[in-house]
């Protein structure tokens, strides 16, 4: 039986700092969802091929499943969480129901943060940019059409 | 000919889903998600073999593991055999392993570490049995059986079988032998479809806990309410006490229906005393559940007159039945019907047989057996338009089923939209124009049937007005549950924003079968208009009263009951809401009767399920523009346009949805998406990175019209059923596209770019 090594760490999650002490081996995705309890993010792979469990760290996308926790501290985490202005929702969050993207939902956290850093580094994106930046989040349900309206329509109204 | 402007030229109608808020905050709950005071952790012990018998198994080094609260074999559950169609499965195998995700024990630890190390801990030794993979090899004389003891399982009575053959089925019309000779040219053709996956993005995830005698099962299940059949059949138990409740459903197209663990969740926690959770890996989402969609072999000959008229048509098929049969009973007949098509065909005998194989067992994955079926018949309708040397799209116009037509299986068609579709279709498209030489569209039509079963719903309105749909109803992502707060809403003249749902709780809402057989809106939205009618009508009464009128005059419209042509006598609902709270309380419940099957003629059906007549049939017509690598093989699709009959919309953005979304995967089935195995019948390919899904920088632009015919005999308002249509016809218009190109078409399923590039050859070297 292999021993476990934890390790304390302060993860940074949405702004406001959690103390952790987990096995150096845990990736982040486990450590947000059980440690943190914030279960927005999603598991639907454990691969790094369908982006649920995709975050932002100093707002880069990063699919959680393959980083380790211990890799994260220092360095600022936002999760689907951390995406709503106050009570309001975000213009990404509020035109994906508008425009019907979102169906069963599981795939829509890390969606959003796809979308999130693609607006971030690509303010006024073409379709063609929109579809690359979100083709490492599988969505099962929709066809993407309406996903791509979304952040398209989110663009035109910045 | 009625073509209408694509939807996108109007503006989006908005519809925001009562469930989309909790969806995109992350604040939404999944089965997964959740967790409870002592919770343990479940791991399956599987077989890893496809074929063997059981010759040792002992749980002793695993029980005695520090952390295991406990291990269950079949020794350790009710000796029952199981099945909706053939009582061919037990909860965990008992003598002989039949398949590689089979279960043989289960384990409940503190962590999913230890429960892990408890599963390799048990010993199980085999005796290797011949592995059956081959469909046709496995129905020859004298073939190793899967199940040994098959003629003694109990069945449902009208499942016809022999041996391997889990379930055959024939349609007979007329006498197509002898039509066939005098046919004046005919066409025959075979085409193979591998198995593949309905790969939900969420992997399933169930939680138990007892309480005294009664159970609480969460669960990422379609169909809660055959979830609490299975959990009772299998652990012996009354139905009102095992309460199933599914948080929201990570999506499932077919591969949650069904029952599948929450019996052996529910017997791990109670041999506990402890809540336990599963959660799978993706591994064993592609491995375990019996619902992976069916491989085919499919045969086809078609006899017609020279001008294109079809005469005859026969057909035999032979269905991937995997290690068991789950719902897969009705598979033999579906896929007959989809052989013979939506075409006048007067003389018809197809037979299909359903295989058991030692593969993972199939189920219904999104319109079981038709994107196959329907990609076989469409590419061989090619294949005939071209024998008799007219277009594919003329030929199917002239042969195509229409309102008034008879189709194979002997039923007459209400009013349909089938040639409006094709119409609709094909012009969307630009078919006909001049197209590069590597590029071409190709044409596929496709039906598919509503299902009319029972159904339930409560509605009520609270003292302040607000309201509630309590529903039996499962919301898979689709909509269809959401769109039942519009239904309500029109009844009573309320917003469908009055109304909040409480759904996926088999105590305290009504029967209904689940998100399956897009179903929902057809039946559950019969019964939401019952019950908010019984609620209008109280409502009426009250106003009545309260306006000195009679209830026959009241009108109840934004949000009010008023006299009608008497404007000012008007009260609002809410306050009238208030009244009823302190006397008889506002509450509707719902059901009503379901259409009735039409009636057949001159068709006889041998392994009859209910499937050669179509209640309320759904029509498509696909048209898609492929663009081809000639180099490599790979094709692209670049714009797909399809037209659909699917009765009256009564939600026209939740509608689009399930069309672009049933698009994209037929897309995926088409070129990218298959099931391979190895010689023992294990997958080859079970993970993401192997099994390829369709992705954003995929996705072609989808344009779609819907035929509304206000269909009678049918849902609310003449709603046909929708979600499963969208997935039939795309791989077959793709395909006829690629053969257009190539000059022949692509025989295997799906056209992966290594099967295309063999084809070009093959047609090079010819």
């Amino acid at each position: 039986m292999s021993e476990s090594i934890d390790r304390d760490l302060t993860l940074s999650v949405n702004g406001i700092a959690y103390p952790v002490s987990v096995d150096t081996s845990r990736n982040l995705l486990s450590v947000i969802r059980t440690e943190i309890g914030l279960t927005g993010t999603k598991e639907g792979c454990d691969d790094c091929e369908c982006g649920a469990c995709m975050v932002l760290l100093d707002g880069q996308p990063v699919n959680s499943c393959s980083y380790l926790a211990a890799q994260a501290a220092g360095r600022e985490i936002t999760t689907i969480e951390g995406v709503m202005d106050g009570q309001e929702l975000h213009p990404l969050q509020r035109n994906l129901l508008e425009e019907g993207g979102v169906q069963c939902g599981f795939c829509t956290p890390g969606m959003i943060m796809s979308a999130t850093a693609l607006l971030a580094r690509t303010p006024s994106p073409s379709d063609e940019e929109i579809r690359i930046g979100l083709s490492g989040n599988l969505c099962r349900c929709t066809g993407y059409a309406k996903i791509i309206a979304a952040v398209r329509r989110t663009a035109d109204e910045a | 000919m009625t073509v209408t402007e694509p939807h996108t030229a109007r503006p989006a109608p908005r519809f925001v889903r009562a469930d989309g808020p909790d969806k995109v905050t992350g604040s939404g709950r999944y089965t997964a998600d959740l967790s409870l005071t002592g919770v343990l952790a479940a791991k399956f012990r599987y077989a890893d073999v496809s074929h063997a018998r059981i010759t040792r198994l002992d749980v002793s080094a695993a029980l005695a593991m520090p952390g295991v609260m406990s291990v269950l074999t079949a020794a350790d559950v009710p000796d029952v055999r199981f099945g909706p169609f053939v009582q061919d499965r037990t909860l965990f195998a008992t003598d002989v392993v039949r398949y590689e995700g089979e279960i043989i024990a289960a384990v409940a630890a503190t962590t999913a570490e230890i429960a892990q190390r408890a599963v390799d801990a048990i010993v199980v030794e085999f005796e290797p049995l011949p592995v059956v993979t081959d469909l046709e090899a496995s129905l020859a004389p004298g073939a190793p059986l899967v199940h040994d003891g098959w003629a003694g399982y109990g069945a449902a009575e009208v499942v016809v079988r022999d041996r391997n053959d889990a379930s055959f089925s024939s349609i007979t019309k007329g006498d197509a032998a002898a039509a066939m000779a005098t046919a004046d040219v005919v066409v025959s053709s075979r085409y193979v479809a591998d198995g593949c996956h309905a790969a939900p993005i969420e992997p399933r995830a169930v939680l138990a806990q007892w309480e005294g005698d009664k159970v609480t099962i969460w669960t990422s299940t379609q169909v809660p309410f055959d979830a609490r059949a299975g959990v009772c059949e299998t652990l012996e138990l009354p139905a009102n006490r095992v309460r199933i409740i599914v948080p929201h459903l990570g999506g499932g197209f077919g591969g949650k229906c069904g029952f599948h663990y929450e019996a052996h969740i529910a017997a791990l926690a109670r041999a506990a005393k402890r809540p336990v959770r599963l959660v799978f890996s993706r591994r064993e989402e592609f491995l375990a559940p019996d619902r992976r969609r069916e491989g085919m072999i499919i045969d086809i000959t078609t006899g017609m007159r020279s001008d294109g008229t079809i005469v005859a048509r026969t057909g035999w098929i032979a269905i991937d039945n995997g290690a068991y049969t789950a719902d897969a009973g009705f598979f033999s007949q579906l896929a007959a019907m989809h052989l013979a098509g939506p075409y006048r065909v007067p003389n018809v005998s197809i037979e299909a047989h359903l295989v058991y194989t030692n593969h993972q067992p199939s189920g219904s994955v999104r319109a079981p057996t038709a994107p196959q079926a329907c990609w076989a018949l469409e590419s061989h309708t090619d294949e005939l338009a071209k024998a008799v040397g007219l277009d594919p799209v003329a030929f199917r116009k002239l042969n195509a089923v229409d309102t008034g037509a008879e189709g194979p299986s002997g039923q007459t068609y209400d009013e349909i939209g089938l040639q409006q579709c094709i119409d609709a279709a094909t012009a969307n498209a630009g078919y006909g124009q001049e197209l590069p030489d590597d590029e071409a569209i190709g044409v596929a039509i496709g039906w598919w049937p509503s299902f009319s079963v029972p159904s339930g719903a409560y509605v009520k309105i609270d003292g302040d007005g607000s309201g509630q749909i309590i529903t039996g109803a499962q919301e898979c992502g689709t909509g269809a549950v959401m769109t039942l707060r519009q239904l309500a809403a029109d009844e009573l003249g309320m917003a469908p924003e009055d109304f909040q749902l409480v759904y996926q709780d088999t105590s305290v809402a009504p029967y209904d079968m689940g998100a399956t057989g897009s179903q929902t809106l057809f039946n559950n939205g019969r019964a939401v208009v019952n019950a908010a009618g019984q609620v209008a009508e109280q409502l009426r009464k009250l106003a009545a009263d309260h306006l000195e009128a009679s209830p026959d005059d009241i009108v109840l419209a934004d949000g009010h009951a008023s006299v009608a042509g008497t404007p000012a006598a008007t009260v609002s609902i809410a306050e009238l809401a208030g009244i009823a709270a302190g006397g008889e309380l506002l509450i509707g419940h719902g059901s009503g009767q379901p259409p009735g099957p039409p009636p057949l003629v001159g068709s006889t059906c041998v392994g009859d399920l209910g499937m050669a007549a179509f209640v309320a049939p759904q029509f498509s017509c696909h048209a898609v523009r492929v663009k081809l690598d000639r180099d490599t093989g790979v094709a692209r699709v670049l714009a797909v346009s399809t037209a659909h009959d699917s009765g009256t919309i009564i939600n026209e953005l939740g509608a689009l949805g399930q069309v672009e979304g049933g698009v994209l995967m037929g897309i995926g089935q088409a070129l990218t998406e298959g099931t391979t195995y190895d010689d023992q019948g294990k997958q080859r390919n079970a993970a993401m990175l192997e099994y390829k899904l369709q992705t954003c920088a995929d996705a072609p632009p989808i344009n779609t019209h819907f035929v509304q015919i206000a269909t009678p005999d049918a849902g609310p308002r003449g709603a046909k059923g929708l979600a499963e249509a969208p997935n039939v016809a795309t791989a077959a218009a793709i395909s006829n596209a690629l053969a257009a190109i190539i000059g022949r078409p692509v025989r295997r399923l799906p056209m992966t770019a290594e099967r295309v590039w063999e084809t070009l050859n093959e047609e090079a070297a010819r």
